[in-house]
């Protein structure tokens, strides 16, 4: 009986009026129509673009007037959206204050984090505001945007900062490597399970505090970082943070190419 | 710089897409008779049929060049597509067919009359969207219930548990039981 239902099946599915008449302008149709949802598709996306630009560009013209604690935020990245000449006054005046907001906590903190943005900012910014002569060893944040050195994958992961999927940063595969919403660079941040962050990578627009960015000349690195030692291609200066971290500039010989953080104590061999 | 370059990119997208778009036709051109048997298997009528076939041709025809990327065979990836949709979001639209073009007397048709008055058509026409799935693509499609499962995104247990519905169901209306 069952066999008897497949072989049913089977002839019915078989039958010549199944067959369905096709009209001579049934691939144009379909052509016309497959365009048309490409068209309002590409429309869509289009004005969710223009949206987020218009998003990102309200966000960035609020940033200048949001005080010291936004400067700490986005810090070392000073966008040069102001003027192309690196040594603009804008770019000077955060410097001195976010200097003056990191150097507090070396002295007398325990050192959580202290490169995290908007945690040292806080009500001690006022009283060295007024020791203004950079020191050196140099202190900055170890930070690019929201991301900073130390922190865990999972809260670099909240940051939305992180392009996924990661790869592996070492033979063993302990330390991940992700590419970042500003650079595209697969290895631009680097993650150890214990240590947290340990290179982040400085987007080719953004500039340190001292105004080096990729394009700087190896003498204004020296002259802004005095304390820089050369190692092979590559400057790198020291910063006076706890933890420690160091800035590694990659040099073709006589311009800087690429600017990264890397926290002293890693446990990556690629960082 | 940046702008010629991409004003160069952006060529270089449209001579892909124009290509893209003739590869599509043709595929179009030479898949329809079979996409449309196939939607009449599924739907239980050519207007629906027809309305199927061109509703998933339209978007895999917007999205042909990743379709293509996937590395599956568009074929069976339209005809997935017929299938989950027919089941999903399906809606009996009677909107002006644009693809099939069907006489509109019984007396010009005499076969799809026939057909129309099978017991087995009439008894699959009543089965729920799935369970008709299911016997077609087992059925008309020849596939193992891995496949079955595969192409509907379901368990193997939920396509044998259909099938046998559907089996059963059939059987009743047959009066085979």
């Amino acid at each position: 009986m069952g066999d008897d239902l497949d072989d049913e099946l089977r002839r019915l599915f078989s039958d010549d009026r199944l067959d369905v008449h096709v009209t001579p302008d049934a691939t144009d149709a379909v052509l016309r129509g497959a365009d048309r949802r490409r068209r309002r598709r590409s429309a869509v996306t289009t004005a969710f673009a223009v949206v987020t630009l218009i998003g990102a560009g309200i966000g960035l013209t609020q940033l200048p007037s949001s005080t010291d604690r936004t400067a700490g935020d986005l810090l070392p990245t000073s966008l040069p959206t102001s003027s192309s000449t690196p040594p603009s006054p804008s770019v000077s005046t955060i410097t001195q204050t976010t200097i003056v907001t990191v150097n507090p906590p070396t002295p007398n903190s325990n050192g959580n984090t202290p490169g995290t943005p908007g945690g040292t900012t806080g009500s001690s910014s006022t009283k060295p505001r007024t020791t203004t002569p950079p020191a050196p060893p140099p202190a900055e944040p170890g930070a690019v945007g929201k991301l900073a050195l130390g922190m865990s994958e999972a809260d670099a992961l909240k940051t939305g900062s992180l392009v996924e999927p990661s790869s592996p940063a070492d033979a063993e595969g302990r330390c991940v490597a992700y590419a970042t919403t500003t650079v595209p660079d697969s290895n631009a941040t680097i993650i150890s399970p214990a240590r947290g962050i340990v290179r982040l990578t400085l987007p080719s627009y953004a500039k340190t505090q001292r105004g080096v960015g990729a394009g700087s000349k190896v003498a204004d690195v020296k002259t802004s970082y005095p304390t820089a030692t050369q190692n092979g291609s590559e400057l790198r200066v020291e910063m006076a943070a706890t933890p420690k971290w160091t800035y590694v500039f990659e040099t073709d010989g006589v311009t800087v190419t690429t600017v990264r953080m890397r926290l002293n104590a890693n446990d990556c061999s690629m960082a | 710089m940046t702008a010629v370059l991409q004003l160069e990119s952006a060529a270089e997208r449209g001579g892909g897409r124009a290509e893209a778009v003739g590869d599509f036709a043709e595929f179009v051109r030479m898949s329809m008779p079979g996409l449309l048997r196939y939607g009449h298997a599924l739907t239980g009528n050519p207007h629906d049929a027809a309305d199927l076939v061109q509703s998933v041709l339209e978007k895999v025809g917007s999205r042909w060049m990743s379709v293509q990327g996937k590395g599956d065979d568009p074929l069976a990836y339209v005809r997935r597509a017929m299938a989950n949709t027919h089941i999903s979001i399906w809606r009996r639209r009677r909107r002006e067919s644009l693809v099939a073009d069907l006489p509109d007397s019984g007396a010009v048709a005499p076969e799809l009359s026939r057909l129309e008055n099978e017991p087995l058509w009439q008894a699959l026409r009543e089965l729920p969207p799935r369970q008709r799935a299911v016997i077609v693509l087992r059925y008309y499609e020849n596939l193992s219930e891995a496949e079955i499962a595969n192409a509907l995104g379901i368990s193997c247990g939920t396509v044998k548990s259909q099938s046998s519905k559907a089996m059963a169901s059939l059987r009743t209306r047959l009066g085979k039981d």
